[in-house]
């Protein structure tokens, strides 16, 4: 609530104010303020760029969210459509019925990645990358936030994934590598300059010296100064779970002669996909 | 309500250090798949520990707003360290900002800082280790100084940087503390020197590098063999004697920046004090190493206005002091200079409070027996009976004329008490400052200050970590013998964000050993007035920091006759002249 105009004050319990602040931190009443004036005027904790208060916060809030999960409910896609669909474009020239017909769900995982780039200076990005893991593949799109809803499903209802998850995050890793990459490498080429001149220096220092331990410890510390190196982390995940529409139809040929086989439709990607 | 998952695991939590999934090139550059946090998240899938979708969706804006703050081209510190400064009074200098952004985006963490002294060399090499915090780079880091200044270093990294340290005290140390300050004399030991040799640090900071000069050394070899990624050395003299020193000082941080040392002599060396081609050996200096002056004008400090105030004993107050010190010497002349401690302070606190002389003899009694025993009770009597405190009538006559706040600093926190005691009772609002406060409490004391009372009575450790700048009265109640810890005391006021002429006021008891120390300082070594932090590096120069107090207790304990004492005093004066004269002789002007 605003106690006086501009000054916020909040109830934090022990839990986290330990969070906050540290183990030997109490629960107490948090004041703050968005205003530098009346930070020091009220004593009231200053919320602004660089402000303690706003730092502790950020770093709880960082801490939370590292795994979670949402789904995209069926209702929002019109299932006739996607009936006539599967049904049209899985019967060149022959005939299709669908049989039964199952509602379940795929699993999508999505990572958001931290890579830094560090030459001569560090530059950091994030970046997030949606991986298919039915099919190991990177979604080519952002997933649509305004049909997410958070929360799992049924777990019966949760088709198996066919990708493990290491090598969903190393593909998605690999990604964001060859993004990063396409974007010019001359951050690269200047911590390489720089590393070929300072080498130079040393070997000049080190004459006929060169195969000592004292150059060979040197040399690395150059290097663990200056090779551009691109560090990619998961920073998060969460694991989405979107519809897929699974039909089993019969197909009677030109020859009148049938067969079943299944078809899931996953209306994200886009795909048909044949199971039998 | 979003509801929090506490992740907070206690006060030892540390963070693990990365580990590499995949390594892979692309081109140029190496490309790391780091598997740290990723585990994490695995470990999470597999104990089902879901977090709610608003807890991702905000961690990830939080994510976004770090990631962005970290893109910024200045420094991150300077921004980060606002609250803090002003809450502390901390104003950095602009030459201070500087060099700390050329350190980072020029130099690649690789400087010698060579600022003249006064000119914040530990808050420039603070700015660079917050900086390289903050931007994720340093992790690991260490700090070396002489012995005495590692308090130094860890109050004003906590106090300014809000970077708490460890100081380095069992072997363990080394490896446990993410950032360590350490005594230099004791890292380059065994079994020290193998431990940290053996470790990567991200960072490396060599408080007083000049001691590394010389390349045959113990300190330097050691300073040679650590591992690390950035360094910086931090002297105000890179070069005294021989321009060897400062091609001695580069190998250490960039070797080769200046070529062999036969090719360096050829380009560069006249002869070892007179340097050939100066414009193209500034240019490569440049490139590692930065000196800001005094006189470039950055740096302005108001006037020091010393006010020595000569107190006579009555007769009764001057018997006891004789006694006191007659038995300080018998005593120290029969244990000898090795126990020397209880005798500095008892002497000291003679000439304090005999409050304080009395509670510190009532201690030594303890390990004493026979006549001794009976020669300290006699006298503890005699102290009890004297009630004239001429001392704190003076006190009292002196702040009747100063008509603004006033710091009064005492070294014993019994005539802290009296001080106090007094001044109340004459009708004036007081506060204690001393080096039990907690920091809290320390912040509110000095508020109180500020807002409420006029006079603040502080103890030495109560004097070091916070800044009074809206007073410029400093009264010293009693003289610390090292030099230094006055520095502290009026560096309080006397620092940058000071608008008026600081007034310091000298209690001295006339025929006291106040009086050779009141003449040592003031009228020989003019320590009042120099240079704020000169005189710490010429005591470091002349390695005098430490012991400068049993030097001068030697002193008294050695001669009875006062124009001894004086000639003794003016040997070290001396001395600490001849090294203020190094020292500004070696500023190699057109060079450096």
């Amino acid at each position: 609530m605003e106690i006086r105009r501009g000054v916020w004050q909040v109830r934090a319990d022990d839990a986290l104010m330990k969070e906050l602040d540290g183990w030997r931190s109490q629960g107490r009443l948090l004041q703050f303020t968005f205003d530098r004036g009346l930070a020091s005027a009220y004593g009231a904790d200053l919320i602004g760029p660089g402000s303690y208060r706003l730092n502790t916060l950020l770093n709880l809030i960082r801490r939370q969210g590292v795994l979670s999960q949402a789904h995209i409910p069926h209702h929002f896609f019109y299932e006739p459509n996607i009936r006539r669909k599967v049904v049209t474009s899985s019967s060149s020239g022959e005939r299709a019925y669908v049989l039964t017909s199952s509602s379940l769900y795929g699993q999508y995982l999505q990572l958001e990645l931290l890579a830094e780039a560090r030459g001569l200076q560090k530059k950091e990005s994030l970046h997030t990358v949606t991986v298919n893991l039915s099919s190991g593949e990177i979604l080519k799109f952002p997933l649509p936030a305004h049909l997410i809803q958070g929360g799992g499903v049924d777990p019966a209802l949760v088709v198996k994934r066919k990708c493990s998850l290491k090598n969903a995050y190393l593909s998605a890793a690999a990604h964001v590598a060859g993004a990063i990459a396409e974007q010019g490498q001359e951050w690269a080429q200047e911590a390489l300059e720089s590393m070929a001149a300072e080498t130079e220096k040393l070997n000049a220092f080190f004459q006929g010296r060169s195969d000592s331990a004292e150059y060979e410890a040197k040399l690395q510390e150059l290097q663990r100064r200056m090779q551009p190196v691109l560090a990619i982390d998961a920073v998060r995940g969460a694991v989405i779970y979107a519809p897929l529409f699974r039909y089993r139809l019969v197909v009677v040929d030109a020859q009148a002669r049938e067969r079943t086989k299944t078809v899931t439709y996953d209306p994200i990607a886009n795909l048909h996909e044949l199971d039998q | 309500m979003l509801q929090f998952v506490p992740c907070f695991t206690g006060p030892t939590h540390k963070q693990e250090s990365p580990t590499v999934l995949q390594e892979d090139s692309a081109g140029l550059y190496k490309v790391e798949i780091r598997g740290t946090s990723f585990k994490r998240i695995l470990s999470h899938w597999r104990a089902k520990r879901w977090d709610g979708w608003s807890w991702y969706q905000l961690a990830k804006r939080a994510d976004s707003l770090a990631t962005a703050q970290n893109r910024s081209a200045g420094l991150l510190a300077v921004e980060h360290l606002q609250e803090r400064w002003a809450q502390t009074g901390v104003v950095p200098y602009e030459h201070q900002i500087r060099t700390a952004e050329r350190v980072i985006h020029e130099m690649q963490g690789q400087a010698i800082l060579a600022d003249e002294v006064g000119l914040g060399k530990t808050i420039e090499a603070g700015l660079i280790l917050k900086e390289y915090i903050l931007r994720g780079l340093a992790k690991k880091v260490l700090i070396l100084t002489p012995a005495s200044l590692v308090w130094q270093w860890y109050h004003e990294l906590y106090e300014k940087f809000g970077i708490t340290a460890g100081i380095q005290r069992t072997q363990w140390d080394w490896q446990f503390a993410d950032i360590l300050i350490a005594s230099i004399d004791t890292a380059k030991r065994e079994p020290h020197a193998s431990i940290v040799s053996s470790l990567i640090y991200d960072l490396v900071i060599v408080d007083e590098a000049h001691k590394l000069k010389n390349s045959s050394t113990a300190s330097y070899r050691f300073v040679n063999s650590i591992q690390k990624k950035y360094c910086l050395m931090l002297t105000a003299t890179p070069v005294q004697n021989d321009l060897k020193e400062l091609y001695n000082l580069i190998g250490l941080i960039k070797p080769g920046q200046l070529g062999s040392y036969q090719s360096f002599k050829a380009r560069f060396m006249e002869d070892k004090r007179t340097p050939k081609n100066p414009t193209e050996l500034r240019k490569l200096l440049d490139q590692v190493m930065i000196r800001n002056r005094r006189d470039e004008g950055q740096v302005r400090f108001t006037a020091r206005i010393v006010h020595p105030l000569v107190i006579s004993l009555d007769p009764k107050e001057q018997d006891i002091y004789n006694r006191v010190t007659e038995f300080v010497k018998a005593q120290g002349r029969r244990t000898g200079l090795s126990n020397m401690l209880p005798l500095i302070t008892l002497q000291r606190e003679v000439c304090s409070s005999f409050l304080a002389t009395a509670l510190t003899l009532e201690k030594m009694m303890g390990n004493m027996q026979g006549p001794e025993l009976e020669q300290a009770a006699a006298l503890l009597k005699n102290l009890a009976e004297v009630k004239q405190n001429s001392k704190c009538d003076a006190l009292e006559r002196l702040v009747s004329q100063i008509d603004d706040k006033a710091i009064i600093f005492t070294e014993y926190k019994a005539s802290q008490e009296y001080i106090r005691y007094r001044l109340e009772k004459a009708g004036y609002r007081t506060l204690a400052f001393d080096g039990s406060l907690s920091r809290g409490k320390k912040q509110w004391v000095r508020h109180m200050f500020q807002r409420e009372a006029q006079f603040l009575v502080s103890t030495e450790s109560g004097g070091e970590g916070l800044n009074f700048q809206f007073c410029n009265q400093v009264i010293n109640y009693d003289l610390p013998w090292n030099p230094m810890r006055l520095e502290q005391r009026i560096g309080r006021v006397h620092r940058l964000g000071q608008t008026r002429d600081v007034h310091i006021y000298n209690l001295i008891t006339k025929g006291t050993v106040e009086e050779h120390i009141m003449y040592l300082l003031h009228q020989k070594i003019n320590m009042f007035e120099s240079i704020i932090g000169e005189l710490d590096a010429i005591l470091l120069h002349l390695n005098l920091g430490k012991s400068f107090e049993s030097e001068l207790m030697k002193i008294f304990l050695e001669h009875e006759r006062s124009d001894r004492i004086k000639e003794s005093l003016d040997q070290i004066a001396e001395q600490i002249l001849q090294g203020r004269a190094e020292i500004e002789a070696s500023s190699w002007e057109g060079l450096l």
